[in-house]
């Protein structure tokens, strides 16, 4: 019986490392294909369905309040919102992956964050988007294709722009 | 050519060690001492090849070969010498090759030792050894090659080692440069003490599995290991330490552990490790605790093997996480293979090793160290589930939920304190016996004098009552040492009419291993001392301040002085902001906080200024700015308090394992069988 429960035990273990690792082999959404569907309920109650946004560049950024690296793009961000607010064209949409919510909510208001955000609940749109770490931004075009992916922080507010300013043309 | 050389020796390994598997294999079966003996100089011959492919390597990136795909994604011309030479380690394939090579500098070491008297050890050892080493070997020919190179034909740039059919060489300006994250003094040893302790453990899992394979019930594996395992130990003890340290300097969050899945993963071997050291103190003073030392040594091993795997293979996301690569599958493969085969040893074996004595008193030394041991494995277990519970939960619920950091401390806190009141008994437990008597006549002095440990805190304002106890177990432990060295020296002094420094020094040499191991336990509550320091009582502020201004914090008060933007002559661009600090009117000084924007990787990175005494670190962060107007900067500010003396104690704990593998006469605890 406890031959059985070691082998058992074993072979369970290394069946869950033999799927972490498919699932980690499959990688992010690529560039060009299509945006999977998500529907994003923000913190303040709005409901953000990206099927609606087709027309506008969309701008989906996964961060948590416990990622130090999510922090230094944070303002970024919000100044590239600010930017692009007055044109309408181009819509933003954070997603915060594994939090809590006072947590969330504080680390909006340390650094201002104005544009929509919203939890993943049941991390259903970071494994639709199949990320591999926070944060990560994808920016979908106005057909819906993701455009442009990046992995890590935006190292300034200008690089923000040169990602979206040639897709509104 | 380099490229051909460095290639080609890896390859050449490759096959050595494949030849030695055969070798020593067919030697043992055969009783053949020819084949044997050919094994191990195969053995002996790992590491000089390996060396030449770590050297062609290391050439490259000294001479700015950007044709050589690995220069040109972790070097560039703008860094200095000794950085191009650490980005040996700063990308997947060259950090696989410096593995590769330090797994066979230990393979080759162990090779040159004395054999007489455990020639049927031998070929298991080799085996096992050239067995890590050749998968390893595999990664860098098939997988991740880092002499590959840039070519160019009709159809565009292509990445190959050898020359495509009408392809020409591509020879890039200029490389990405290394993560700036990693050019930091720490990030220079921090790796490779870290690769050390990992592959150091090679040995004493390759002597454990070649005693089992020979059906030994003895302890000779663990004689013939000792040495290796504490040198392993030590620097796997150092690369955690130094990457708390250069998560502290560099990460800028004001903290030195984040509870990464990765830094977790570094934390399981260490943890079974420390586990089995102790544990095998038990099995040469009782004979007790074989089958325990065994499976502790073996899962180390399987814990390193595991960590890397997860590192490597893009299973976890962490700021220690390679790029995907394409070793996941292959990497499962091995693991799977060494979980298999260690399992069955075991489990096939379990019989034999059973135990001579039984444990008779909870209290005895062996009673109190064998609790250590499941305290440590507590946290093992705690750590282990909250790495595989994100995989777990998305394969049951389809969701992924991570445990986080509280999780974690909840765990360790409890754990932590029940190891320090382990530090208070054990130094003064008996083997076997447990006296009551004995133990109260030598705890009275230490604990009266530990009741310091609670009114100096409370005296300094630190009043939170979990910290208050955690503080007097600290004191009670340094007491407790403190009086035991003191009364025996006395003992010492009196019999041998010594002076007092005479005695001391002749305590400490007379018992080596007993003392180094006071030291290390010295070293670690100091380092307790710290941890409580900063998770009770760190405090921060942020504001965003115009020159002139001031930001208090606690006792401290900076002042926004200044702040220069320029570019360094090493491709950076640098904002260094000055502040000045006062502490209750009193100006201390001044901190140069900043943050440096490297060109050639795109990439910024955080310098905190800190101005650390025994008592606390005051620690700023520059955190954004606007350069032309005076609109100000932006500055998070902590206060650690007591924090230095977890690099304190690091040092003390440091120099307690040098001090326990430092050659010397050592006392034999009992006479080997």
């Amino acid at each position: 019986m406890k031959k059985i429960l070691l082998w058992g035990g074993l072979l369970l273990l290394l069946a869950v490392l033999a799927f972490g690792l498919f699932r980690s082999q499959q990688g992010q959404v690529n560039v060009g294909e299509l945006a999977p569907e998500f529907t994003l309920e923000s913190f303040s109650g709005e409901t953000y369905r990206l099927p609606d946004l087709r027309g506008k560049v969309v701008v989906v950024n996964f961060w948590a309040s416990w990622c130090e690296s999510c922090k230094p793009e944070a303002r970024d961000l919000e100044a590239a919102y600010q930017y692009y607010l007055p044109t309408g064209e181009v819509l933003f949409l954070g997603v915060d992956y594994v939090d809590t919510e006072p947590e969330a909510l504080a680390y909006l208001e340390e650094f201002q964050v104005t544009y929509p955000n919203g939890p993943d609940l049941r991390t259903e749109i970071s494994q639709a988007f199949r990320i591999r770490g926070v944060p990560e931004t994808f920016v979908i075009d106005k057909s819906g294709r993701i455009a442009h992916l990046q992995i890590g922080p935006f190292s300034s507010f200008e690089e923000i722009l040169g990602i979206i300013d040639p897709l509104l043309d | 050519m380099v490229a051909e050389i460095g290639f080609g020796a890896i390859f050449i390994t490759l096959i050595f060690t494949l030849y030695g598997i055969g070798a020593a294999i067919y030697g043992d079966r055969t009783k053949s001492q020819r084949w044997i003996l050919s094994a191990h100089q195969v053995l002996k011959l790992v590491f000089p090849v390996m060396t030449i492919s770590v050297g062609s390597l290391l050439y490259l990136l000294a001479t700015d070969h950007f044709e050589v795909v690995y220069v040109a994604d972790v070097s560039s011309r703008s860094m200095p010498l000794y950085l191009k030479l650490t980005a040996l380690w700063g990308g997947q394939a060259g950090s696989l090759l410096f593995w590769s090579w330090l797994l066979a500098g230990f393979s080759s070491a162990v090779a040159f030792r004395k054999w007489d008297r455990d020639r049927d050890l031998l070929p298991w050892v080799i085996v096992v050894n050239l067995v890590t080493l050749a998968f390893f070997l595999v990664l860098n020919v098939f997988y991740e090659n880092p002499f590959t190179r840039y070519w160019q034909d009709a159809s565009g740039i292509l990445v190959s080692f050898s020359r495509p059919e009408g392809a020409i060489s591509v020879f890039p300006r200029d490389g990405g440069g290394l993560n700036p994250l990693l050019r930091h003094p720490g990030m220079i040893i921090h790796p490779p003490m870290q690769y050390l302790g990992f592959a150091g453990f090679i040995i004493p899992f390759s002597f454990a599995m070649a005693s089992l394979i020979k059906k030994r019930s003895d302890d000779r594996w663990i004689r013939l290991s000792r040495g290796w395992t504490l040198w392993a130990w030590m620097f796997l003890s150092l690369g955690l330490v130094l990457g708390a340290r250069w998560a502290y300097d560099v990460l800028g969050w004001g903290g030195y552990w984040g509870w990464d899945p990765v830094e977790i993963s570094a934390l399981m071997p260490w943890l079974t490790g420390t586990a089995y050291l102790h544990a095998v103190l038990i099995q040469e003073k009782r004979n007790m605790f074989k089958d325990w030392s065994l499976v502790l040594i073996i899962l180390t091993y399987l814990l390193v093997i595991y960590g890397t795997f997860i590192t490597r293979s893009g299973l976890l996301s962490s700021v220690h996480s390679f790029a995907q690569s394409r070793i996941g599958p292959i990497f499962l493969v091995f693991l799977t293979l060494t979980i298999l085969v260690s399992a069955w040893l075991l489990s096939s074996r379990w019989k034999i090793l059973r135990a001579d004595h039984v444990l008779e008193q909870v209290l005895s030394r062996e009673g109190l160290i064998i609790i250590g041991v499941v305290l440590f494995l507590g946290m093992l277990v705690a750590s282990f589930w909250g790495v595989l519970f994100p995989i777990l939960s998305e394969l049951v619920t389809g969701q992924k939920v991570t445990v986080g950091p509280p999780f974690y401390e909840r765990v360790a806190a409890p754990i932590m304190g029940g190891l320090l009141i382990l530090m208070v008994l054990c130094p003064l437990a008996v083997w076997s016996i447990v006296s009551y008597k004995h133990l109260g006549r030598l705890l009275w002095k230490p604990f009266l004098v530990s009741l310091a440990g609670i009114a100096l805190p409370l005296w300094g304002g630190y009043n939170r009552w979990p910290a208050v106890i955690a503080f007097w177990l600290v004191a009670f432990v340094l007491a407790v040492n403190f009086f035991e060295i003191i009364r025996r020296t006395r003992v010492r002094r009196k019999t041998e009419a010594e002076s007092w420094g005479t005695a001391l020094l002749h305590v400490l040499k007379r018992n080596q291993r007993s003392y180094s191991a006071m030291i290390v336990h010295i070293g670690v509550v100091l380092m307790a001392l710290g941890i409580i320091g900063i998770e009770f009582f760190q405090t921060e502020t942020q504001a965003t301040l115009a020159e002139g201004q001031q930001l208090s914090l606690g006792s401290y008060t900076m002042t926004y002085e200044d702040l220069a933007v320029f570019d360094a002559p090493d491709a950076r661009n640098v904002a260094r902001a000055v502040v000045s600090v006062e502490r209750d009117g009193r100006v201390l000084g001044e901190l140069y906080p900043r943050r440096d924007f490297y060109y050639d990787s795109g990439q910024p990175v955080t310098i905190p200024g800190v101005r650390s005494t025994l008592l606390d670190d005051f620690y700023v962060i520059l955190v954004d700015w606007k350069a032309v107007t005076s609109e100000g900067a932006t500055f998070k500010v902590y206060h650690n308090p007591l924090v230095k003396w977890l690099w304190v104690g690091s040092l003390v704990f440091i120099a307690g394992v040098v001090f326990a593998t430092w050659p010397g006469k050592k006392t034999n605890p009992r006479q080997e069988r």
